[in-house]
């Protein structure tokens, strides 16, 4: 933790909101980053960023400076980020009833089968990472969205590096069972890949 | 889509393992506790008679006691033993080369007190049937069958709480 | 060939999150460049990994967080203090005694031990002031008498033995 770091949380731990503000400013998108990447969803994700930062606040007087800083908000984040998944149900909104959604006429205009099939399998793993437990799913956030090391993910999630892999490891794994439909995954439809690009059911 | 468990799931249950093994170790400890009470008796075979006049040191601890009760002048341990009674399980005990069994049967337990059956039989014929209620620091004394070389013998029997 | 494949998949996601050391890096490549299968569970990780991380960048590049400092300034301000209740909730969420795999434990210890020691610590040894040492006493064959020296706590049950003679009850 540099010297301009540990001087912010000194003065945040004694109540001064520009501190916090700076701290706001340093790791918004990182929260923001976290809570997406759990919940999926612009307005609950902003909702935790917000409900993350006014937490910080109350609670960083307990904050002893024996663990990095950034794992300790992300640790934060990530409970208050599953707590909310939760409390959306184990199905988050489908994404047609989302903002942004597409209509079947813009796909076609658009170059519709790609785009189709990119939303499709987005909302495929949307529910495939719901179906993951707790902690499998904050270590992929961590790991492929956040991009910690194991040493960091362990210090975040309060776990053992071992641990930290076996829950990558079982994500992983349990992902790939729920998505293997869509093989060869993220491949460019160009590239020459025996397997194809189109879900098996899809395919003629 | 049918998920199959993961290596997570399972660890999950083995890690809470411990803690469910001793939740059920405890409840069954509450219910069977009284199936498997039990109590120690210390129990002693004595050939009291008027030959000689000695005591057996080990009998030291009822030496007063057997003086003011009987008017032998000898008292010899033949046999000790270190009981453990449990409910409803007979045990014997020989005496004088197995002409004298006490068969004794825990049959009822409460806190510091056991209810045992005694019985004495002599040459197969049963002499004596008794229910006693041991406490703490009390003696029971069980005596009388004729001892062969003269005299008697005497059952001491003191429990342990 | 199938040796090394064993062997370097259990490095594999290792080695997707750089996460390996200079010689496992050697071994794995050195197996990728002419193992089609393994190469292909190397893609499949890349998939996957880019289509958790895709939706979530694209989303935070376009999100300019309308509002929300000023939101958590207003929060703030209205709250003033979190009640006791809500600092003892955060301080739960973070703090590592609270992690069930501290608790637990402990708490099972704890409750192994009262059981334990609970029927020492709380004994009373309790009296039988009038409940009578001899319960009953029978014999078929002799006479029996019981008597008691209550300053020594001694019960005498004895039965008056006479080898041979007639049978009586008493």
């Amino acid at each position: 933790m540099d010297h301009e770091e540990t001087e912010m949380i000194s003065r945040c731990q004694q109540g001064d909101q520009e501190a916090l503000k700076e701290i706001f400013d340093k790791y918004n998108r990182k929260v923001y980053r976290i809570a997406y990447g759990v919940v999926r969803q612009r307005e609950e994700a902003l909702d935790i960023v917000q409900e993350v930062f006014i937490k910080l606040f109350h609670t960083i007087k307990n904050f002893k400076g024996r663990s990095r800083f950034y794992t300790y908000l992300y640790r934060m984040t990530m409970n208050t980020a599953i707590d909310h998944a939760r409390r959306l149900g184990k199905h988050s909104v489908s994404s047609l009833d989302e903002e942004g959604s597409f209509e079947p006429s813009d796909t076609l205009e658009k170059g519709p089968e790609r785009i189709l099939l990119q939303k499709e399998l987005e909302e495929r793993v949307k529910r495939a990472m719901d179906k993951l437990p707790a902690e499998q799913r904050a270590a992929l956030i961590f790991r492929d969205v956040e991009g910690l090391s194991y040493q960091e993910m362990a210090e975040a999630m309060g776990s053992s590096i071992g641990t930290v892999m076996s829950r990558l490891h079982y994500g992983r794994k349990r992902l790939q069972e729920l998505l293997k439909d869509y093989v060869g995954l993220g491949q460019d439809r160009d590239s020459p890949d025996p397997k194809g690009q189109l879900p098996r059911s899809k395919q003629n | 889509m049918g998920v199959r468990r993961t290596g997570e799931g399972s660890n999950h249950l083995v890690r809470k393992l411990p803690f469910l093994l001793i939740l059920i170790i405890l409840f069954f400890s509450l219910f069977l506790s009284q199936a498997y009470a039990q109590v120690q008796v210390r129990l002693r075979a004595i050939h009291a008679s008027n030959a000689g006049s000695s005591v057996d040191p080990s009998l030291s601890d009822l030496h007063k006691e057997l003086g003011s009760l009987f008017t032998f002048t000898s008292y010899r341990l033949m046999r000790e033993e270190t009981l453990n009674l449990f409910l409803n399980k007979p045990v014997s005990i020989s005496a004088h080369e197995g002409r004298i069994v006490l068969e004794a049967t825990l049959v009822g337990l409460h806190k510091n007190m056991a209810e045992i059956k005694l019985k004495v039989v002599r040459e197969g014929i049963e002499i004596l049937n008794t229910q006693v209620r041991l406490l703490p620091g009390r003696t029971i004394l069980l005596g009388g069958p004729k001892h062969l070389r003269g005299g008697v013998v005497i059952y001491a029997l003191y429990g342990r709480f | 060939m199938k040796d090394s494949c064993s062997l370097v998949s259990k490095l594999l996601e290792k080695y997707f999150d750089r996460e390996v050391t200079d010689k496992e890096r050697a071994l794995v490549e050195g197996h990728l460049h002419g193992c089609p299968a393994c190469r292909n569970a190397l893609k499949s990780l890349e998939g996957l990994s880019a289509f958790i991380k895709a939706p979530v960048e694209e989303a935070v590049q376009k999100e300019d967080f309308p509002w929300v400092w000023q939101k958590i300034q207003r929060e703030i301000r209205l709250q003033k203090k979190l009640t006791w209740w809500q600092s003892l909730r955060s301080w739960v969420n973070v703090s590592p005694l609270f992690k069930r795999r501290v608790w637990i434990p402990a708490v099972a210890m704890v409750v192994v031990l009262l059981f334990i020691t609970a029927e020492i610590i709380f004994r009373k040894i309790p009296s039988y002031p009038d409940v009578s040492v001899v319960e009953y006493v029978e014999s078929e064959t002799d006479n029996v008498m019981v008597y008691q020296l209550e300053k020594q706590k001694v019960t005498v049950i004895w039965v008056f033995d006479e080898p041979g003679k007639d049978q009586t009850t008493s």
